[in-house]
């Protein structure tokens, strides 16, 4: 059956509707559109997590823009590309002030976010980050943000796979041994991994560490070191495109049989590590969004199904990154401007107040923005299937596990290694 | 300097510095990496355009400078920006005394490996000591005080279309002030001379190694300098800056606007600065455009942009020579 374009307007209003219709707002339709500037990788190694990303960002506008936008005035987007820090702050300058958006959305880097954050904290321009918040650097930088707003800690997802290979493999393994990106994040996360076994008394012997470059192509050599250490247990966190490279060349030496796997960021690479060389029964996270996440919400289903049409691939997390950072300041303008009541449009300083405290339900489930400008959202995590409808694997439907942000992110002001060692986390 | 040259630079720096108003915040703030790459530049510049020496490592100067900003700003808490730039110098030149003591041996080729090797080492240092660098994440750059002001009531934007854009143009026009003293002195001709013939520089008692050592220690002082005044604005140091991808797009300023040309690597940062940010704003493959660019230069106007009137010039003389040159007569 093919759907009109009046008739697919109508149903996207329509879903949109409590997006824009919960609370009574004065009307701005008169005024010029909002301009929202967009900072999203779009070429190299987080090429195609930007293009997800701005994916996430287009879906936002269409719904908003079709409920009537945000406070009465459209949304319009102004995208420019993440390369390195130094240029990407003078994408930032451009955005600001030169085509003058009202709020800046976007980053994936985090040695980006650490040159922009303070740039843009300085020059008080209102962001919002989509991902990029690795913890070394991050408190120093921007020790009390009150004009930007940073996403759930990077190692969120590293947490949560160590829990999960915990709770399901616990007496299972000895020896282990990591495969990780040569950057703050993949280091973080297995120092993260081992400060958890020993938080929980498992007894462990790392056996090897292989740190390759990220994006580096060739890791024969990695994997050859791993088939001669021959661990249990082998914790990952790759998650560009070296990760199915990876798992091809593990595939072709043997390596995967009889082993058990945790990656807790391979999210990001989901539908191209197909069946014939990725095993069922790995715990493989999805961060915050999982495509067929069985406890979706209508919108997030929409969403999914919208994607497909569009890539004819699935989303992976960063589509909701975007959603969710488009959604809080949505929150923020509506809740800043009801507080006006009715008079003049709010200023940035009022929605920075404003989006502080924010609870919202993104793509994935659940979050809110601290009042301290960190995001907390859901992460799912899950043990692998193979089911014939898809040619890469799956979570098991009954093997999916929720976690709210607050159980894997420490809390206001705390030192991340001093929360894992301190933390009560519940298995 | 000529009368003529005298001017120009007086009517360009006197031009720059009444530009801020009319160019509004953001054009300003795009000329203060121009800056900064044109000081760099003209240190790149005396060893490749006056000494015939191409170095595909010269990143590391910059880094180097950019790291100096940080450990003063950050770690040492000195807020001195005139600080900064003699700090950054030293930095520079103390790791141009061991780099540059082995690279001067050598010439073509084997010079630029060589520097293009050492600038990838000292990336691999700065991404790999986290402890001592921060690793991928770098290190932040404070804001300075400028001649021992503040200017605490001016935002980050303020502050850098406004004091920081002045002091950073005079820096720049006191360092070309220098490298063209520098380039005219005997220093700068036998650099020449040992470019153009190296064994007749030597019979006529040119001592080529430590010339070419010189230049390129007076090189890595300025790279380092020009990473320092590039570093405030971007607010971090971090290891992408001694990355060898970043010491060709050193090299291709310099070709772009001229290595020919004293005042080339100027015009070739202030033209590859707008390029890359009109390029950036229209279309997601600005980088084909780029590598596209630079094909047509080495193809179609060696000399660069500094070098396309003079071109552009013989091209017509060579016209009207052909338009006025009789015609043969048919063979019979």
């Amino acid at each position: 059956m093919r759907t009109t374009r009046r008739e697919l307007l109508a149903g996207a209003a329509a879903a949109a509707a409590p997006l824009g219709a919960a609370l009574p707002l004065p009307a701005y339709a008169q005024a010029r559109p909002l301009r929202v500037g967009i900072l999203a990788p779009r070429a190299g190694v987080a090429g195609t997590v930007g293009e997800v990303g701005l994916k996430g960002v287009e879906f936002a506008v269409e719904k908003l823009n079709a409920a009537g936008g945000v406070a009465g005035r459209r949304v319009e987007l102004v995208i420019e590309e993440e390369t390195n820090p130094r240029e990407t702050v003078e994408r930032a300058r451009r955005l600001a002030l030169q085509e003058r958006v009202d709020v800046i959305q976007g980053v994936v880097s985090s040695g980006v976010s650490l040159a922009l954050g303070p740039a843009l904290e300085e020059s008080r321009i209102l962001t919002v980050f989509w991902d990029g918040t690795t913890q070394d650097g991050v408190n120093e930088t921007m020790p009390r943000p009150r004009w930007v707003f940073r996403s759930t800690d990077n190692e969120c997802e590293a947490v949560m796979g160590s829990l999960m290979a915990i709770k399901h493999f616990r007496g299972q393994f000895l020896t282990v041994a990591g495969i990780n990106p040569d950057y703050s994040y993949g280091r973080n996360n297995w120092a993260a991994f081992l400060a958890l076994l020993r938080r929980f008394n498992i007894e462990h012997r790392v056996v090897t560490e292989q740190w390759p470059r990220v994006g580096g192509m060739d890791l024969t050599a990695n994997v050859a070191a791993l088939k001669a250490a021959n661990p249990d247990l082998v914790f990952s966190s790759l998650l560009f495109a070296d990760l199915p490279v990876f798992m091809r060349q593990a595939h072709a030496a043997g390596l995967l049989e009889g082993r058990k796997w945790v990656f807790p960021a391979a999210g990001f690479q989901h539908t191209a590590l197909k069946k014939e060389f990725t095993p069922p029964g790995m715990v493989f996270g999805h961060n915050t969004l999982y495509f067929a996440d069985p406890q979706a919400t209508p919108l997030a289903r929409e969403f999914v199904q919208w994607y497909h049409e569009r890539t004819r691939d699935w989303p992976h997390w960063e589509a909701d990154r975007a959603f969710f950072a488009m959604e809080v300041w949505r929150r923020g303008v509506e809740k800043a401007v009801q507080a006006k009541g009715g008079g003049a449009w709010p200023s940035n300083a009022e929605i920075a107040e404003a989006i502080r405290g924010i609870e919202v339900v993104s793509l994935g489930g659940p979050g809110r923005m601290r009042p301290d400008g960190v995001a907390e959202q859901t992460f799912i995590q899950g043990l692998t299937v193979h089911d014939p409808r898809y040619d890469f694997p799956i979570l098991g439907p009954d093997r999916i596990t929720r976690m709210d942000g607050r159980q894997l992110q420490k809390g206001p002001g705390q030192d991340f290694w001093r929360w894992i060692a301190e933390a009560r986390f519940d298995l | 300097m000529r009368g003529g040259a005298l001017l120009a630079a007086l009517a360009a720096v006197a031009a720059l510095a009444a530009a801020p108003p009319l160019l509004g915040e953001y054009r300003t703030t795009l000329l203060l990496p121009v800056f900064g790459y044109g000081v760099a530049l003209l240190g790149l510049n005396l060893l490749f355009g006056y000494g015939g020496l191409v170095s595909f490592g010269h990143a590391m100067f910059v880094a180097a400078g950019a790291y100096a900003a940080a450990v003063v700003t950050g770690v040492w808490r000195i807020e001195s920006f005139e600080a900064v730039l003699l700090a950054a110098a030293a930095a520079g030149l103390a790791l141009a005394l061991p780099v540059g003591a082995l690279c001067a041996r050598y010439t073509k080729i084997f010079f630029g490996m060589l520097t293009l090797a050492f600038g990838m080492l000292f990336h691999s240092f700065l991404f790999k000591f986290y402890g001592l660098t921060g690793g991928d994440q770098g290190m932040r750059v404070r804001r300075p005080t400028l001649l021992g002001l503040e200017f605490e009531e001016l935002d980050k934007t303020a502050f850098l279309v406004g004091p920081y854009y002045w002091y950073c143009l005079a820096v720049a026009a006191l360092l070309a002030l220098l490298m063209w003293r520098i380039v005219r002195s005997p220093f700068g001709l036998a650099l020449r001379a040992q470019r153009d013939n190296p064994r007749k520089a030597e019979y006529l008692g040119v001592e080529v190694r430590r010339t070419r050592f010189v230049a390129f220690l007076v090189s890595a002082a300025f790279g380092a300098v020009g990473g320092a005044m590039l570093a405030v604005p971007t607010g971090l140091a971090d290891p992408e800056l001694a990355y060898w991808t970043h010491s060709g797009t050193l090299v291709f300023m310099t070709l772009l606007g001229g290595f020919a040309h004293f005042a080339g690597p100027l015009l070739g940062a202030l033209a590859y600065v707008l390029l890359q940010d009109w390029l950036m704003s229209l279309t997601p493959y600005w980088r084909l455009l780029l590598g596209a660019v630079l094909a047509l230069i080495v193809l179609a106007c060696p000399q660069g942009l500094m070098g396309l009137p003079a071109l552009l010039r013989a091209r017509l003389a060579a016209r009207r020579r052909r338009a006025a040159a009789p015609h043969p007569a048919p063979a019979e």
